[in-house]
């Protein structure tokens, strides 16, 4: 078997009084692992704690067989996406990727290379010359990404590297995320939607209440989440005809408007996403700035699993 | 003619394969460099430049009131029987208002936000997820901060001494005190700065204990007689004050705080041991520190 790689022994992080990460004994292989919970299940501690940002309360965390608090050789082989929308906003795509992968050694015109190589593959390479301020959320997240691959590691954490993305740059993403690990990267990557998860990879990770529930394969959870409404919050050009599209279709339990969205609610997430993802592509509806999902539905099902394993 | 195109004509050459990524770690100073260049920009384009310029444009407007006045006639006063003259006033310019209020003043809303605006803003994580050291990155942003501070108040600088040291003295033979002054306070911006930037480092509220510093302890220590004066930077910046002040009652205040001057050469030495010493500090500091983020 190959070697974890990312192993967490007795694991645990916490804040004064307040628990962020409990006991946690993981190890993650190589390829392809989603971490899903709900947000303040843990997710972002966890990230912190495997990328070197913050320092285990008790326990240890090993990173491709390495400890990584205070060790910053091991960024050479770690690319890390993080959650937050933060950013230099006056610089340029280009000028900041290159001045990130400056720090991990590379010589002017290499990192400049390399940050070109890096926004070509993310798909940003037309706006690589213009400032971070004025991109979208989905070339933002896309930005980040560019960052955390341009020094070619060996291990990507990407923490909810799809937020906010609408449905095509979504579909873009994930096809990245997999073909990244075709050529041999592992990743693990966050999110608080089992469908995005599920698109990428069948072997997971359930966090909640900072513990980590269960790990294996997706299916196995895939009819619990099934028996659990969907929602997801649509913000679009033309709501309303995005409503009518949805209206005609069986698995969509429930509509409501809010200002410049909607808000839908589906017994079958699959489905709902390809035909989302459809409507976007032929444009009939209008443009979709950003697709969130709630998490209400993954935390009933996390409930779920609570209340079955007592 | 054929429609099937040559596979040379229809495959794109293929793609010049990547250099191997370098996995040597970029010494400490290299990439305190790479800081310094990614944040120089930053700082200077950042609302605390404007603040900055509001603060050292102060001085400037009052050169100009009084240059003015010089202008239309007024008198300067007097101080013991001694006119004041351009080079006078414009001393006590660059003490009370450089030395001891803008230099302290913007080191301590610089130096103290140097990570905490990293943090602040969550932009850190790019910065703390790179094979560098982590003290490198406050060294480099330290940096910074001496640059573009030095790069905005030393034009005041000039400006005030434009100004003012042609009123009754020549230009020409006050430059070398101009010199002085400028080296003087470039280097009060790096020592207060690299205390400040160690606050930073440290403290939960940086800002508030600088403040505490500069306008109760500094101002404390240097009227109590005996050594605790030498506990505070101002008592070594005196040391290198070119100007000669007049004993007037006026700026008795002033004189009175140059009874006991450290001589050059110890202030010089004693300066420089703050600066290393509390670099290294705040270095240290960010080192081993976690810093958590707001959610």
């Amino acid at each position: 078997m190959s070697e974890p790689i990312l192993a967490a022994e007795h694991l645990s992080k916490w804040y004064g009084q307040v628990i962020g990460l409990n006991d946690v004994t993981v190890s993650v292989p190589p390829g392809i692992t989603g971490l899903l919970g709900p947000n303040g299940a843990g997710k972002s501690t966890f990230m912190k704690l495997i990328t070197g940002q913050l320092k285990p309360s008790q326990g240890a965390v090993r990173v491709l067989g390495e400890p990584i608090w205070a060790n910053p050789k091991l960024y050479f082989r770690i690319g890390f996406c993080p959650e937050q929308d933060a950013f230099y906003e006056r610089m340029t795509g280009l000028d900041w990727v290159t001045a990130l992968v400056r720090l991990n050694g590379y010589d002017g015109p290499a990192a400049k290379a390399a940050a070109t190589r890096a926004l070509e593959a993310v798909d940003l390479i037309d706006a690589a010359g213009k400032r971070i301020g004025a991109y979208s959320k989905g070339m933002r997240q896309r930005v980040k990404l560019a960052q955390a691959l341009v020094h070619d590691p060996e291990v990507l954490i990407l923490d909810e590297p799809l937020a906010g993305m609408d449905p095509i740059g979504r579909r873009k993403t994930i096809r990245m995320i997999r073909e990244w690990a075709r050529q041999g990267k592992s990743l693990l990557v966050s999110s608080h939607i089992l469908h995005e998860i599920e698109s990428m990879t069948s072997n997971i990770l359930l966090i909640n209440n900072g513990r980590i529930l269960a790990e294996g394969n997706v299916h196995q959870i895939r009819a619990l989440i099934d028996t659990h409404p969907h929602t997801v919050h649509i913000r679009a050009e033309d709501p309303r005809g995005l409503a009518r599209e949805f209206l005609t279709r069986a698995d969509v339990i429930s509509l409501r408007f809010e200002p410049g969205a909607v808000v839908v609610e589906t017994g079958q997430p699959d489905d709902f996403y390809a035909r989302l993802t459809e409507l976007v592509a032929d444009g009939r509806t209008g443009g979709v700035a950003e697709v969130t999902s709630p998490d209400d539905n993954l935390q009933a099902v996390f409930k779920y699993l609570v209340k079955d394993h007592r | 003619m054929s429609d099937v195109a040559t596979p040379a004509a229809s495959a794109p050459p293929p793609p010049a394969p990547a250099p191997a990524p370098p996995r040597e770690a970029p010494g400490f100073f290299y990439a305190a460099l790479r800081i310094f260049d990614l944040s120089l920009g930053e700082m200077l384009w950042s609302r605390r430049t404007v603040f900055m310029a509001l603060v050292v444009g102060l001085p400037v407007v009052i050169a100009l009131i009084v240059r003015t006045l010089s202008g239309l006639g007024a008198t300067m006063g007097e101080a013991n029987g001694i006119p004041l003259t351009g080079p006078i006033i414009f001393g006590l310019m660059i003490w009370m208002f450089y030395i001891r209020f803008i230099v302290p003043v913007l080191a301590v809303f610089y130096g103290t936000s140097l990570i905490a605006d990293e943090v602040e803003d969550k932009t850190i994580t790019y910065l703390f997820t790179r094979p560098i050291p982590r003290g490198a990155v406050l060294v480099g942003k330290y940096f910074a901060y001496v640059l573009a501070t030095v790069f905005v108040v030393l034009p005041s600088v000039v400006l005030v001494w434009l100004l003012i040291s042609p009123i009754g003295a020549s230009l020409g033979s006050t430059f070398p005190d101009l010199a002085t002054d400028l080296a003087l306070i470039a280097a009060g911006l790096a020592v207060y700065g690299a205390v400040f930037a160690f606050f930073g480092a440290l403290l939960k509220r940086p800002l508030l204990f600088g403040l505490i510093f500069v306008f109760a302890w500094e101002n404390f220590v240097l009227f109590i007689p005996g050594n605790l004066k030498r506990f505070s930077v101002a008592f070594y910046l005196q040391g290198l004050v070119p100007h000669a002040m007049p004993s007037d009652s006026a700026v008795s205040l002033v004189q009175s705080m140059f009874r006991i001057t450290p001589g050059l050469w110890e202030s010089l030495f004693w300066m420089a041991a703050i600066e290393v010493v509390f670099l290294w500090l705040a270095a240290r500091t960010v080192a081993r520190r976690e810093y958590v983020l707001e959610q």
